[in-house]
């Protein structure tokens, strides 16, 4: 079933944050849980932050829909105490680095934390814990999943990711930005994770100056979105579509769509997977991207 | 954009950003043993087990919720040949099914179909959002390449992610296959298959094709699979990586 997204309740003038999520076809088929999770926030009268987060399929993790519902919790929270932080910053270098060094390693400690507090309240039964001494995994290895980040803080979109999903941002002119670098380990049948030893490491991110480079607006898709597209690029063509649609709907009206996007993709006509999204839309877009394309026209 | 049905008729339509979307790519190449050791019953018997394959692969594909089928042939003997080139749908294969041939006094050299199916499954030739490429091995004899060409080609096909992480299985024909070669191609958790007799090709590799479909599937739980399926034991120390972590 897919969920309603969220209210709009930030302050008008403020980015506004809106998500959806869907249960896989496959997942239903198979008698899973929707694994996904998804959360957002504003943060004040301008900021906000979203997390989507995309729990592992495989028996090993046999807790990630709770690994993944977790992650996205902890990081809106760590989120909103980074924000304290960048204010001191006046550089997008050093905001970088304090979501390198303070956010998240933050993220991983608390997701860490909240899996162990979550087993203490329902600890392994007896298979569970066979099979997880079967193959010597840790515990935490059963609530395996990746993990999305988006803050809007001031200027600074701040950007992170661990494990497979797609972060696209959308220009004015209907350009894409990506601005998280691509994992070359990722394969796409394997992927990154919150569960394992080395995730500070294996977290990727990027910080975007809004003052310089305006965006409309960024998604963040769980990847049963983008395995669900038919075009290989096709990150450009929804970037243009998608601005679209954000200069000329109110958010009521695309909050009333994105379900039906969320729910295509993870239907037996698309991927089949679990599907969500968090769309972080910004103020004033209907201005931004017609003032674009009247600097583009051509002079009468 | 792609328009989608309206949720009720008083709302204004739905407007997807994007190009459509569609099932994932999943890639199915039987390399097929076409040397001349092939001749007459093998060669008949598996012309007709692919034919039968395909009405049960086309069932697979309408009953299992993520992917899409396209096969290729690639027939080998002395050297490699395509037989069916370019991702072909199982509707289409069935309606332009042409039988293998066998080629005179061919070889059985593997080596080079290892490299010919690496090269289609190099990182510009595959969909990002491919499923994990699933290769069907058949043969009756034992490789006759020469010395370090399986090797060579082996390690051609396995140097790519997408041959390392493809699902390799094997079907050796009669008791003259000779299983330690296969053993080297197949899947840690995919073993090798034997067909005893001609009788027993078609029901081998219907199985055998079906099974490699399904351990494709995102999730699926291939050593459980190869259990049921193959009714023989994967190696316990090597679970199913499919979406899980590195």
């Amino acid at each position: 079933m897919t969920t309603r997204p969220l209210e709009a309740r930030d302050q008008p003038g403020g980015w506004r944050a809106l998500t959806a999520t869907e249960r896989g076809a496959a997942h239903v088929a198979a008698g899973l849980p929707n694994q996904d999770a998804v959360a957002a926030y504003p943060i004040g009268s301008y900021g906000a932050v979203a997390a989507v987060a995309d729990g592992h399929g495989h028996r090993r993790h046999f807790r990630s829909s709770r690994g993944s519902r977790l992650a996205v919790a902890v990081a809106c929270e760590a989120a909103q105490d980074l924000t304290g932080r960048i204010d001191r910053c006046p550089a997008a270098g050093q905001v970088e680095d304090e979501t390198r060094a303070v956010l998240v390693p933050a993220i991983v400690e608390r997701w860490r934390a909240a899996v162990s507090q979550d087993l203490d309240g329902e600890p392994f039964t007896p298979a569970q814990e066979a099979s997880g001494a079967a193959t010597g995994d840790d515990v935490v290895i059963a609530y395996g999943s990746t993990l999305l980040l988006a803050v809007v803080w001031r200027q600074w979109l701040v950007l992170a990711q661990i494990g497979d999903g797609d972060i696209v941002a959308v220009r004015p002119d209907g350009g894409v930005l990506l601005p998280v670098p691509d994992d070359p380990s990722l394969d796409g049948w394997q992927t990154t994770s919150l569960c394992e030893p080395r995730a500070v490491d294996e977290f990727r991110a990027a910080v975007v100056d809004l003052s310089s480079t305006a965006l409309l607006g960024v998604m963040l898709a769980t990847d049963g979105y983008g395995n669900a597209q038919l075009a290989d690029q096709w990150t450009e063509v929804f970037s243009q579509d998608l601005a679209e649609l954000a200069a000329t709907c109110d958010p009521e009206s695309l909050a009333d769509q994105l379900p039906v996007w969320v729910a295509r993709c993870a239907s037996s006509e698309g991927s089949g997977d679990d599907t969500t999204i968090a769309l972080l839309l910004a103020p004033g877009r209907t201005e931004l991207h017609r003032d674009q394309q009247q600097a583009t026209e051509p002079p009468r | 954009m792609t328009p989608e049905a309206a949720v009720g008729a008083e709302t204004s339509p739905i407007l997807m950003p994007g190009g459509g979307v569609a099932r994932r790519p999943l890639h199915f190449i039987v390399m097929a043993d076409c040397s001349g050791s092939m001749k007459g019953e093998n060669m008949q018997a598996l012309n007709y087990a692919l034919r039968s394959m395909l009405p049960h692969l086309a069932s697979w594909e309408r009953d299992q919720l993520q992917a899409q089928l396209l096969i290729r042939v690639l027939a080998f003997a002395t050297r490699p040949r395509w037989h069916v080139p370019g991702p072909t749908s199982v509707a289409d294969l069935s309606a332009q099914w042409r039988d293998l041939e066998f080629a005179h006094q061919g070889l059985t050299n593997m080596g080079p179909a290892f490299r010919a199916i690496a090269e289609v499954l190099a990182p510009d030739q595959l969909e990002r959002r491919a499923l994990r490429p699933a290769i069907l091995l058949i043969t009756d004899g034992q490789p006759t390449d020469p010395p370090g060409g399986f090797e060579l080609g082996l390690a051609a096909l396995l140097g790519s992610a997408a041959g390392r992480s493809s699902l390799r299985l094997a079907v050796a024909v009669g008791r003259d296959a000779n299983s330690a070669p296969l053993n080297r191609f197949r899947s840690p958790d995919a073993p090798v298959l034997v067909a005893e007799s001609i009788d027993d090709i078609v029901d081998t590799l219907v199985t055998a094709s079906i099974a490699l479909s399904r351990m494709s599937e995102t999730g699926a739980d291939r050593g459980a699979l190869a259990q049921r399926l193959l009714q023989a034991g994967p190696d316990p120390a090597v679970g199913s990586p499919d979406d899980s972590i590195l």
